[in-house]
């Protein structure tokens, strides 16, 4: 980053979607071109019970995480108490925090100090906000006071849990992981839309950067896999009835996954200090806004550019240091197409490959680009840019443009992470690959 | 680290809607006169709740809210609030985006808490629920039922951010949080940083938010942290008083214009104070409670300090979050008395949410509006409605009538639902600036 005194490093990550509960499970998918994509069991993301099998709903797929919440979160307290989404984050986060041994260090350390290594140890979160289903907990409450208000009042203790709002928090993340790590230091909870889990990952190097805090579990979490929501995105036009084709002349919407993501940032003196393994480097970010309300985009890309150019002033970069782009490529119409103009308009004809991963694990809403810069980094690592396996013909408007079925070699172990969310937002991460 | 100078950021405009003034001006003067924005719940039918009194935004313009009536379709009451009071900021500070520099500019807000309005959930009731009032989602396609976009758009957790960008050209960097009652503040605090990085040179930073409906207040009630005081509404918020019994539940938005301190004085803008540091923590506690020793608002505190490269020594005022509730009051004071030790008698202590009452996700950045108003004005407002010393809450407390005071530094504590501990320093703009002064 422009300016920082140090260099600040990745020290761990975990993430759980669709594809896997563990970076390794997850890269495999994408690069043996498997999509967790298919049908969609209703049964699992319901918060309260409800007998219907969604055989009539407009769109019937998705990519949903298999495992069981009790196996990933083994806290049976926690789970009366909170919400699936949320355990989603926990789960993402405590691997991260283990990962980079960041607490395992701290509880190393002489008891003196073990006080003030958590007062320096923050936790930023994205969260997609609330879900629509959280207040269904209070239907029940509208039939029983018959649709009159003050029957609502009168009997709203008799029908919905005393716990409600507390079971839907928009920073219960937030809350639980940092009190069962006792992360005591700077935080906050991002509710950005789709931008929110990137921006936990830039606010937490910006919070690093202005010397609050020696390290930051970034996290991202989310889980619109709800009937409501999906309706309105249908009604909107946004969703497809198959796997997401990013960049595809025959591109005909997105579909949603649920998941979440995390990683540990630090400065790289500390993590060398300590003997941390390095997963890379934060080397700047980008973000700006369109100003165009909540669903239009401007036609040219106007808003990638200029976050491109951000991030890349921001690491001190030129284009052609670029190795590679993980792309936001939602698979719909308009954003797929803006945002390769947006590319065009920063690196010419000198495109490095670019590749995207909502085909295989679906857009995660408020957690999708923290999954993406997890596998961005491991992409890196192995030297490797992974296809996208359904791509037939590239949009005619941004041909030529360097996606492809194949995986492809990154041209440096430089690369950026997009993500555009609704608010005209468009978010650019600068990362570095480990050294080799 | 402290490698690098900070950038000086000046606030140099400000916007207010409260439950005691429509714009800044007015809030500022019931505050000082400690007038109570608090009544009989009018928006909607509370008379079956626990609790039927709330602090409301009244005669509120919602047809000429913000710059753009087209927006207003898309706006939810907040957004409105937030509309008029980011307008109103721009204005006093005499600046807006342009097509040369939005860009430029940034948008910072804390954002209010995503509930659904009753109304729309009366409708997914309606078509959507079986005899028992269980969800049975086929009905949604019925093709009467209104899905319409606005209003989903509406409650996207970004929503208020797609607004006021819009609404004002905003094209530079932009966040929307949501950290609880902490949101303002913290809002505040991560555009402190974007201009220190030099990310935008303009941002304007608040916070809206109203839970004054069925949906919102519901939460509240169910967990017992509203003030039952339904007879006696405007005595109801009484922080720091050993008979408080909860907080008042308030509604409105706050704005600030900040920008580079150079180029504010360059344009020879009126500069009410200097954002000096922000400081967060995380108090790791329980979800609903601070500590009672203040283990978690003291580090934010002391970090809001060392941001702002002073010291306990160099406030003079601290608006308090003070929720009036039994805990809160109590773990806050505790932080205070740690922090300023001996000196807690010197620094004067105030919750305008006595007045306000508890704007949630707007409280922070009101409340650091106000900070602003009491340095440019060398005023503490009051505490309202105090009555009853409490042997926990031994702090300096501004009571009766607003006091006279020279503030060379003020602090703001916002301290939220989860934990989650924002404080905020500003410094007095003219020599009473405490950095100005060391150098």
């Amino acid at each position: 980053m422009k300016n920082a005194p140090e260099k600040i490093v990745f020290t761990g990550s975990g993430l759980v979607c669709g594809s896997g509960s563990n970076v390794e499970d997850v890269w495999n998918a994408l690069v043996s071109g498997q999509t967790s994509i298919g049908p969609y069991n209703w049964e699992r993301g319901r918060v309260r019970a409800y007998d219907w099998n969604g055989e009539n709903w407009p769109v019937k797929i998705a990519s949903e995480v298999t495992e069981d919440n009790r196996t990933l979160v083994p806290d049976r307290k926690l789970h009366k108490t909170i919400s699936r989404k949320d355990m989603l984050g926990i789960y993402a986060s405590e691997k991260a925090i283990e990962d980079s041994g960041v607490l395992a260090h701290r509880d190393g350390l002489d008891e003196e100090v073990q006080d003030a290594y958590s007062d320096r140890t923050g936790l930023i979160v994205g969260s997609g906000g609330g879900n629509y289903q959280d207040n269904y907990d209070y239907l029940p409450l509208i039939t029983e006071a018959k649709g009159e208000l003050p029957g609502f009042g009168r009997e709203l203790s008799n029908v919905v849990t005393p716990m409600w709002l507390l079971k839907n928090l928009p920073n219960n993340v937030l809350c639980h992981v940092g009190i069962r790590g006792q992360l005591k230091g700077t935080n906050a909870c991002i509710t950005n839309q789709c931008s929110s889990s990137v921006m936990a990952v830039a606010e937490s190097a910006s919070a690093i950067w202005n010397g609050e805090a020696d390290r930051i579990v970034a996290a991202g979490h989310d889980a619109a896999l709800e009937p409501e929501h999906i309706l309105y995105y249908h009604k909107l036009g946004l969703m497809s009835s198959e796997v997401p084709k990013p960049f595809d002349a025959n591109r005909s919407g997105t579909i949603f996954g649920e998941g979440a993501g995390a990683v540990v940032l630090e400065r790289e003196g500390d993590a060398v200090a300590r003997g941390a393994k390095v997963l890379g480097e934060f080397l700047g970010f980008g973000c700006c806004c369109e100003a165009t309300g909540a669903m239009d985009l401007q036609p040219d890309g106007d808003g990638v550019t200029r976050a491109i150019e951000q991030a890349l002033d921001d690491a001190e970069l030129s284009p052609a240091d670029v190795g590679m782009i993980c792309a936001h490529g939602n698979g719909t119409t308009a954003s797929d197409l803006t945002e390769g103009l947006g590319i065009h308009a920063v690196f010419g004809d000198d495109i490095p490959p670019v590749t995207g991963f909502k085909w295989a694990y679906g857009h995660l809403i408020g957690a999708a680009g923290i999954v993406d810069l997890v596998m961005t980094l491991e992409a890196l690592k192995r030297g490797v840019v992974p296809g996208i396996p359904n791509l037939e013909n590239v949009e005619d408007q941004i041909a030529p443009f360097p996606v492809q079925k194949e995986a492809a070699l990154p041209r440096s172990d430089v690369a950026l992470v997009i993500c555009r969310g609704f608010g005209g937002m468009n978010v650019v991460l600068a990362v570095r690959g480990p050294s080799t | 680290m402290g490698l690098i100078e900070k950038r000086r950021i000046a606030v140099t405009g400000i916007g207010l809607v409260t439950p005691v003034g429509n714009d800044a001006p007015s809030t500022w003067e019931a505050l000082q006169a400690g007038k109570s924005g608090a009544a009989q719940i009018t928006n909607f039918d509370a008379s079956g709740f626990s609790t039927t009194i709330g602090a409301e935004v009244k005669d509120f313009d919602f047809e000429n809210a913000g710059p753009c009536k087209k927006l207003l379709k898309g706006a939810s009451r907040s957004h409105s609030f937030a509309l008029a009071a980011a307008a109103e900021a721009l204005e006093d500070a005499g600046i807006a985006p342009t097509d040369e520099d939005s860009h430029r500019w940034g948008l910072a807000v804390g954002a209010g808490m995503m509930s659904v309005a009753y109304d729309d959930l009366k409708v997914v009731h309606d078509y959507a629920t079986d005899d028992d009032g269980n969800f049975q989602p086929d009905g949604l396609m019925d093709p009467d039922f209104p899905a319409n976009p606005i209003n989903f758009c509406r409650w996207q957790s970004n929503s208020g951010l797609s607004i006021l960008t819009k609404a004002f050209g905003i094209r530079g960097y932009a966040t929307s949080v949501h950290t609880a009652c902490a949101s303002g503040g913290q809002a505040i605090g991560s555009a402190l940083k974007a201009l220190r990085r030099g990310q935008c040179d303009k941002v304007l930073a608040g916070g809206f938010d109203s839970m004054l409906n069925p949906i919102g207040i519901s939460g509240f009630c169910l967990l017992g942290a509203l003030s039952t005081d339904n007879d006696n509404p405007t005595g109801a918020s009484r922080p720091f008083d050993k008979t408080r019994n909860g907080f008042v539940l308030g509604e409105g938005a706050g704005f600030l214009v900040l920008e580079d301190w150079d180029a504010a004085k360059a344009r020879g803008a009126k500069i009410y104070a200097e954002l000096g540091g922000d400081g967060n923590s995380l108090s790791c506690y329980r979800i609903t409670d601070s500590p009672p020793d203040g283990n978690g608002p003291i580090q934010a505190i002391e970090q809001a300090l060392r941001d702002a490269g002073i010291t306990a020594n160099d406030v003079d005022y601290i608006n308090a979050h003070g929720t009036s509730t039994q805990m809160n009051d109590r773990s806050e004071c505790a932080a205070m008395n740690a922090i300023f030790g001996h000196r807690i008698d010197e620094v004067s202590v105030s919750s305008t949410k006595s007045s306000m009452g508890h704007l949630i996700a707007a409280a922070g950045a009101v409340e650091a509006a106000v900070c602003c108003l009491a340095i440019r004005d060398s005023i503490a407002p009051v505490n309202a409605n105090y009555q009853n010393p409490d042997p926990v809450c031994d702090v300096n407390l501004v009571t009766g009538e607003a006091k006279s005071v020279k503030i060379r530094a003020a602090l703001s504590n916002s301290l939220g639902f989860g934990g989650s501990n924002s404080s905020l320093v500003f410094l007095n703009p003219s020599d009473l600036n405490p950095k100005e002064v060391a150098s």
